[in-house]
């Protein structure tokens, strides 16, 4: 079942003269695990931003084209009624916390829906678990690591349990410790909850072992979009300059020096396991 | 940045902290209306020793000293301010007719001077304990519970909620502006002033590029999703605050029962005795 449609969707920002994106047709699947990839500036950003109704709401411009995110017309519907069902988490961590306690900015989406003091209690203490930080529910989020801070923006989208989650490039600011950490937790929401995760990122290294789905942007259109191993092999994406991962990029030399492993490898241990099989019937 | 230092609140907890902001500051302005009641040296001194027992209690000492080392500048002009227009004019100010010639009358100027000092002082060491007692949080719920509009008090909490950070980036930039060359500490005053240009302007267009961005992500987690908004915390009274009502409205009757009934002797008349 398509959870997110998009049909000849153009926009253009209020001022500009080009479309940030061009005629982009896309559909998402419930459950899907999906990296959206591509050079900076090519509308990755532009394109999340419409998924949660931020375009054309808050900044205004010229959309064209249709656009149904989880059975409703996002032109038709404030932001705050599609943030029931579309968490965004964004790459700064530090701007998208205002409370001056964790469990207060978790609890943020939920007193804006008016909920039950309760109820609240329990969702906040849930996504809390969830994102892996309870023990830091009542520090203040300034007084924490980047990682953290990202885990609990995360939790805080997370209390007001949507069906699709979307983050735009959330490691950017992180070390790979810190990056490895939310990518782990993102796949537990995707496995577990059955969340639709729409990761924006360019270090695909780590990230690509947990997405079932790739798509590749340049220039505000959809140039590639399927199944990992096939996008990371193919000759385009080389082209245009998208972060293959080094195993994968290893299976490609290989080839060119007359070895030839049965599958393409998106991760270490994959890569491994089928180097280990080949040195053993040679 | 040590300026920024006196906004950060240390995380402590005492009685004195958890005792509800709303009724902490009704007793504040029971010492506020008391120390505006009595213009004598004597009652003003009672009063100075008020808020005492709340700095100890929350071990907030060596914040509250440095908060009234704070106002010394401001005590002293309010005392010269009072000294020389006593001088000048002393019938409009203190029972002395005529000019101010005998040492008995220049003491009883003094006097004056000196409460009307210590009435600021009295004002600045309360209101000081409050602060330094009260965690903006608690200060934000307080005022939302108080049927301020929620937009204010989310104002608020996020203004405290970013000072550190923008203190770092103010940091930031200085290092990032010295590194090319800026010197921050040369020419005279209006130079130095001038200085800084190269450090507010950025600080000033990151500040409105972050406000940008924390917009977005409030839209995103359905901000005005609901007209009367939730709130995971809630400020409810407890028997200490019952009494700390009790105890100002008590303080308040003595005083308002001194001041009719009672003439407070001057602190010159009583040492000559």
């Amino acid at each position: 079942m398509a959870i997110i449609e998009t049909r000849d969707l153009t926009y253009t920002y209020p001022g500009a003269t080009n479309p940030a994106i061009t005629e982009v047709s896309v559909t998402i699947e419930k459950g899907d695990f999906v990296i959206l990839t591509g050079p900076s500036g090519c509308g990755k950003t532009t394109l999340c931003r419409c998924f949660n109704g931020l375009i054309p709401h808050f900044y205004n411009g010229n959309l064209e084209g249709e656009i149904v995110v989880a059975g409703l017309k996002v032109n038709d519907h404030k932001i705050h009624q599609i943030a029931r069902h579309v968490g965004l988490v964004f790459q700064n961590p530090e701007n998208q916390l205002f409370a001056l306690s964790v469990e207060k900015d978790v609890a943020f989406g939920l007193e804006n829906f008016a909920m039950v003091r309760d109820e609240m209690r329990k969702r906040v203490d849930w996504a809390l678990q969830m994102a892996g930080i309870s023990e830091l529910s009542e520090r203040p989020p300034h007084e924490l690591s980047g990682g953290q801070q990202q885990r609990v923006a995360i939790a805080s989208v997370l209390a007001m349990q949507p069906e699709i989650m979307i983050l735009d490039e959330p490691t950017s600011f992180l070390d790979p410790v810190g990056a490895q950490k939310i990518f782990e937790v993102i796949s537990e929401l995707n496995k577990k909850l059955g969340i639709t995760i729409i990761l924006v990122e360019h270090r695909l290294d780590l990230a690509s072992m947990y997405a079932n789905r790739v798509i590749v942007m340049d220039e505000g259109k959809i140039v590639l979009n399927g199944e990992p191993r096939k996008i990371f092999n193919s000759e385009k994406a080389r082209l245009i300059g998208v972060g293959i991962p080094k195993v994968t990029q290893l299976y490609q030399h290989l080839k060119i020096h007359g070895i030839n492993l049965k599958r393409v490898p998106v991760t270490p241990q994959e890569t491994a396991n089928i180097l280990r099989e080949v040195l053993k019937h040679d | 940045m040590s300026v920024f230092e006196g906004f950060k609140f240390r995380k402590v907890s005492s009685a004195v902290h958890r005792l509800d902001p709303r009724i902490k500051f009704f007793y504040v302005i029971i010492l506020f209306v008391m120390a505006i009641l009595f213009t004598k040296l004597l009652a003003l001194i009672v009063l100075f020793f008020i808020p005492l027992p709340f700095v100890f209690i929350a071990r907030v000492n060596r914040q509250w000293l440095r908060s009234l080392r704070g106002a010394v500048f401001f005590a002293i002009i309010i005392f010269a301010t009072n000294f020389i227009f006593g001088y000048f004019y002393p019938s409009s100010y203190t029972e002395i007719t005529g000019a101010v010639d005998s040492l008995g009358e220049y003491l009883v100027l003094l006097e004056r001077a000196s409460a009307m000092t210590l009435r600021f002082v009295v004002l600045i060491a309360s209101f000081s304990v409050f602060f330094l007692t009260t965690s903006p949080d608690h200060l934000g719920l307080a005022l939302q519970q108080s049927h301020i509009p929620y937009e204010f008090c989310f104002a608020f909490t996020t203004a405290v909620r970013f000072v550190p950070v923008l203190a770092d980036e103010a940091q930031t930039i200085m290092d990032a502006q010295k590194a090319r060359g800026l010197e921050l500490e040369r020419g005279n005053f209006l130079k130095r002033v001038r200085n800084y240009i190269p450090i507010l302007i950025p600080l000033i267009i990151s500040a409105i590029r972050r406000s940008l961005e924390l917009a977005e992500a409030m839209e995103s987690r359905a901000w005005g999703a609901s007209e009367k908004r939730t709130n995971l915390y809630v400020l409810k009274l407890k028997r200490t605050d019952y009494l700390l009502v009790l105890v100002s409205v008590l303080m308040l009757i003595i005083a308002v029962y001194v001041w009719l009934y009672v003439s407070i002797p001057s602190l010159t008349t009583l040492l000559s005795l």
